[in-house]
């Protein structure tokens, strides 16, 4: 059976209800991705990221919490939601982690839930192509399998790859594929955002006036056939073209879980 | 603060030291590396060369792609011996598999492991993480500032783990290292005459064919997508995402006490290496001599001062 999520990030379930969007949404994903992977300054606030989750869970639905990769200032931030967290049912709620930071954080905190490595960490034990998903070498498994981590996120290509996880069992490596937007690559200093730092200035910190929330940007790179799809500080490309026949086939290369993301 | 400096030809190792280098690294073709330039020669002349100067030499072993089986892997542990046999003082490491490896064999790290800036570490736990797998030094990405590390230096400090950092002129990638798809074209396809090349460096150039379409725009914020669009457009030709790395963060990791100042262009050829690092001896020996002769705010602001206006040395 795949599980079915549904990545709303940073949106609140009275956003969702005013776009029109709660109801569908409730009806049709067992799981809602909230949080932020890529980028620190979106992570909502800890008392909203804890609101949104107890509200999925008193509709019966179960949450994953989307971390980024953070510095100092991210760190503090995750201490206080890891802390009301862990208030939470820990059997209904999943981490994703993208630093291993956050990882270490999690464990300092004592968080009972399950820990997920998200897109930004597949890189440590996956070769990725748009045709083949390789698992590196047997360590890089067990790296994470002995640390509690048995799922990993990966985006869709758009293609079905050959897979080859070098015979690892079936309780060692669940994953979670997000479709339709596949995250290229990531800069701390956003593409959008972040004004040019002069040479007598220190940055303290990433510092942007969300103008990630303006609008996402298509960019036809000369050089390259795809387009490109630029959001705050993350590339994307698009593969909205579906890519499996049947579940069983999806079962077959170890994704149990998909995630739909209704914008990059 | 010491000056490290990459090197791929045996004939560079003498030229290197002379011209500033501290310490010295290189990347073997057994063993696989992040970034191209391999070692012509063999680690056991370039470790004697090396030593015979009185420097270390590192070996850069951070591909994250240890494609391997499990014998395979046993291999590469052999072959890691062999390089700490040939004299070889630390191995610069970025794939965690390699710390599972070493746990599984009851072994300690054939040489010390410094921790790749293709492993980002970008805040104090992340740095508690990789200092308990073992560690003895970080080099910390260039997308950290110096203000943002001082937690990291800390953490350092108090495992007496070294810290390293990249010359701000000289390595510019803005995307999160070791997390980019953009290096290798494993998605996206490069129209012809194009292939091999790495999109996050080449800029498509002004007044070239770039388009940049707004999309999904918040309601009533289409005048902002305008102009947003327009600043996507200037960096994506130009140059990419702003960099944390200035003459500023780089006094004030100085002043914060980095152990190492790194010069990482492997393929560079042999006289822009040298030239590279004269500059990094320069830029350091400015930096003391200021520190020494000034109170810190006004020695931090000639040095920027001074920096601005660098051209290279003569």
């Amino acid at each position: 059976m795949i599980e079915k999520g549904i990545k709303i990030s940073g949106l609140s379930p009275a956003r969702l209800e005013a776009g029109g969007a709660l109801k569908d949404a409730l009806e049709k994903f067992d799981w809602f991705y909230i949080g932020e992977e890529f980028c620190e300054n979106l992570l909502p606030a800890p008392a909203e990221l804890k609101r949104t989750a107890a509200f999925f869970l008193e509709k019966g639905r179960k949450v994953c919490v989307l971390t980024p990769p953070v510095s100092e200032r991210g760190i503090k931030n995750l201490k206080s939601a890891f802390r009301l967290l862990s208030r939470l049912d820990p059997d209904a709620v999943e981490l994703t982690v993208n630093d291993f930071g956050a990882l270490e954080l999690a464990r300092e905190c004592g968080l009972r839930v399950k820990i997920n490595a998200g897109r930004l960490l597949y890189g440590n034990l996956f070769m990725v192509r748009r045709s083949t998903l390789r698992l590196i070498n047997p360590q890089a498994l067990r790296f994470f399998t002995s640390r509690g981590i048995n799922r990993f996120e990966l985006s869709a290509t758009g293609e079905r790859p050959r897979t080859d996880f070098g015979g690892a069992g079936s309780g060692e490596l669940n994953l979670t594929l997000y479709y339709p937007y596949l995250n290229m690559t990531t800069t701390r200093t956003c593409l959008l955002g972040v004004p040019d730092i002069p040479p007598h200035e220190s940055a303290a910190g990433i510092n942007c006036r969300r103008e990630c929330a303006v609008a996402s940007f298509e960019v036809k790179h000369p050089l390259i056939k795809e387009s490109l799809l630029v959001r705050g500080n993350t590339v994307f490309m698009r593969f909205p073209r579906k890519f499996y026949s049947s579940e069983k086939s999806l079962e077959a290369m170890r994704v149990n879980r998909l995630v739909y993301c209704p914008f990059p | 603060m010491k000056i490290v400096s990459c090197f791929s030809r045996l004939s560079e190792i003498a030229p290197l030291a002379e011209a500033g280098a501290d310490e010295l690294y290189c990347a073997a073709a057994d063993l696989p590396a992040f970034g191209q330039g391999a070692l012509r020669g063999g680690l056991r002349a370039a470790a004697k060369r090396a030593h015979g100067l009185g420097k270390k030499l590192s070996l850069a072993v951070n591909s994250m792609k240890l494609t391997y089986s499990k014998r395979q892997m046993l291999e590469f542990y052999g072959r890691l011996g062999r390089a700490a046999e040939a004299g070889v003082d630390a191995f610069i490491v970025a794939s965690p598999s390699v710390f599972t490896l070493l746990e599984e064999l009851g072994k300690p790290p054939p040489a010390p492991i410094h921790l790749s800036s293709v492993q980002p570490c970008f805040n104090s736990r992340a740095a508690r993480y990789f200092i308990r797998l073992g560690i003895t030094r970080i080099v910390l990405p260039n997308q950290v500032s110096a203000l943002e590390s001082k937690e990291i230096f800390k953490e350092c400090r108090a495992a007496g783990v070294k810290t390293e950092i990249f010359d701000y002129r000289f390595f510019g990638c803005v995307y999160v290292n070791g997390r980019c798809s953009l290096h290798d074209p494993i998605f996206h396809t490069f129209t012809s005459g194009k292939e091999g090349g790495e999109l996050c460096r080449c800029g498509a150039g002004p007044g070239g064919t770039l388009r940049v379409k707004a999309e999904t725009v918040a309601t009533g914020r289409a005048a902002e997508a305008s102009a947003l669009a327009g600043r996507l457009y200037a960096r994506m030709t130009c140059g990419g995402p702003p960099r944390l790395a200035n003459a500023a963060s780089f006094f004030d990791f100085f002043s914060m006490g980095a152990d190492f100042l790194k010069y990482g262009t492997r393929r560079d050829p042999a006289a822009v290496k040298i030239s590279k690092v004269r500059e990094l001896r320069a830029m350091l020996d400015l930096a003391e001599g200021l520190a020494g002769s000034l109170p810190r705010p006004a020695a931090r602001s000639a040095f920027i001062a001074r920096m601005t206006s660098w051209r290279g040395l003569k």
